[in-house]
């Protein structure tokens, strides 16, 4: 076999088994409707409004309720230390801090 | 240029490849490592986003919290007299929320209080949790698998022992467990009625954490908000829509953060190739003189360099691609869990579904394939345009 088409049957082959994995992810989120109806539920019934991805911190559990200078503000100067927190974003602009004035 | 000239010159390529198979697979797995952690990175924040955009949608259309000092503190209930006659407002939800650290297990769990039958959905609540289960009533809590682990309470017949801020315990008897399905939203959650909470964090009467309001038409969410701060000013509005906005700037800035060490890597690898590339042995000047002695034209060397190098940073890119497609898929991510979680004791069950978007392969493809065949160009000419006489002497 030329060594041209051995490349092009091994590409073939990579991306047959990108497509497989590929729709097997799509089969799976659709089997995955009980879970996805159940997490709907939760969050409707509980009022959630955030993944909880990191537990270690307030601000990184809840980030869309907690201010954007949340990680150095629970006494002056102090110095954010939780890893997940040195991901912080800084606020985008002034007015983030407060969201009800920027309304 | 004929289809079977080029053919012939990517078996030569190829050939040439396989003759220096060591340096070439080296190559390959440095570079597939490099494409590896850029597409995961790329990869988990288009996973995390779409967990967002599918499991946020029913959350409350706002939230209302009293700020005090620069501090969230608790709202008092008459203020939802105050937001009476705002046109458009359907109700609005007391709520008791906050953490409780357990320092056996040194694990922080989300204490939520609230009457979940005034809740959308609330009557459904049992849907969600596992077979055997109860809705918590007086004296009753709810917990998610995370808790029911770091306490490690039996199936049957629990029971949650909690410190006041007294220090004396509030004991509450484990109703049932959520379906695991949802841990990613309640993995650390304990659910009790109100006054359970307000019990356990010694709030005093007339005083919640937040008001959930909901609004009959989702269009006038904005209008609504902007009455609500202008009757409450010394409160903070959140509106639904704040919800992706903050999840697309946390997620961005992480995966802009790492995406800024991993181009350092490929620069570095970029670098490393040029350095591989330019330093031509005897040999491969030998090759190339005898190349041209047989009649190739300088052209035609540039293109067996073109798809050596085209080979190599497209397998890498493949390679590293597939590797990282399956390992968000099933492995949710596991390498980046670390990062993600910190210190946290509790870990959800993450099921990470990346969508495969045009853009997003794009993206990493420009990131790496150009910029190898770009630093591999020049020593590609250079050995093009060797005299063969000199090569050969």
């Amino acid at each position: 076999m030329r060594p041209a088409r051995l490349f092009f049957y091994i590409v073939g082959m990579l991306l047959v088994v990108d497509l497989l994995m590929y729709a097997w992810n799509v089969h799976d989120k659709r089997m995955a409707v009980e879970g996805r109806r159940a997490a709907e539920t939760v969050t409707a019934a509980l009022g959630l409004t955030d993944l909880c991805i990191a537990t270690e911190a307030r601000y990184t559990r809840h980030p869309v309720l907690a201010d954007g200078v949340v990680p150095f503000m629970d006494y002056p100067g102090e110095i954010e230390h939780f890893p997940t927190g040195s991901f912080w974003a800084p606020p985008v602009k002034a007015g983030r801090l407060r969201p009800s004035r920027q309304l | 240029m004929s289809l079977a000239k080029q053919l012939n010159i990517l078996d030569y390529a190829l050939q040439g490849l396989w003759r220096r198979r060591l340096k070439t697979g080296g190559i390959v797995i440095i570079f597939s490592a490099v494409i590896f952690l850029a597409a995961s990175f790329q990869f988990t924040i288009k996973a995390l986003n779409n967990l967002v955009d599918q499991d946020l949608q029913a959350t409350p259309e706002i939230i209302i919290q009293k700020m005090s000092a620069g501090r969230q503190e608790s709202i008092p209930l008459d203020y939802i007299k105050k937001l009476k006659g705002i046109w458009g407002i359907r109700r609005v939800v007391p709520r008791i929320w906050g953490y409780y650290f357990d320092a056996t297990t040194k694990a922080n769990y989300t204490v939520i209080g609230l009457n979940y039958k005034k809740m959308p959905m609330g009557g459904l609540l049992d849907k969600a949790l596992i077979k055997g289960s109860l809705l918590p009533g007086s004296g009753e809590a709810l917990v998610g698998t995370g808790v029911k682990e770091a306490l490690r309470l039996p199936a049957k017949g629990a029971m949650l022992s909690l410190f006041r801020p007294d220090y004396s315990l509030k004991a509450l008897k484990v109703s049932g467990e959520f379906m695991p399905s949802t841990d990613i939203l309640t993995t650390d959650t304990i659910l009790m009625n109100l006054a359970d909470s307000r019990d356990l964090f010694g709030i005093k009467p007339g005083l919640v954490t937040d008001l959930c309001v909901y609004v009959a038409n989702p269009r006038e969410v904005t209008t609504i908000a902007r009455k609500i701060a202008a009757r409450l000013p010394d409160t903070r509005v959140v509106p639904k829509s704040q919800i992706k906005e903050t999840y697309r700037e946390v997620f961005g800035w992480r995966g802009g953060f790492a995406s800024i060490c991993l181009l350092t890597a490929i620069a570095a690898f970029i670098i490393f190739a040029w350095d591989k590339a330019s330093g031509m042995n005897p040999d491969e000047k030998r090759e190339v003189a005898i190349l041209k002695v047989i009649g190739w034209q300088t052209a035609d060397i540039l293109g067996l360099r073109f798809y050596e190098g085209f080979i190599v940073s497209f397998m890498s890119f493949l390679l590293g691609c597939s590797l990282a497609y399956a390992h968000v898929s099933f492995m949710g991510a596991g390498l980046f869990r670390p990062i993600l979680t910190g210190w946290s004791v509790i870990h959800p069950e993450m099921v990470l579904r990346p969508g495969l978007e045009f853009s997003d392969i794009f993206l990493i493809f420009s990131l790496v394939v150009p910029p190898y065949m770009a630093a591999t160009i020049v020593p590609a000419w250079r050995s093009a345009i060797i005299p063969p006489d000199a090569a050969v002497n």
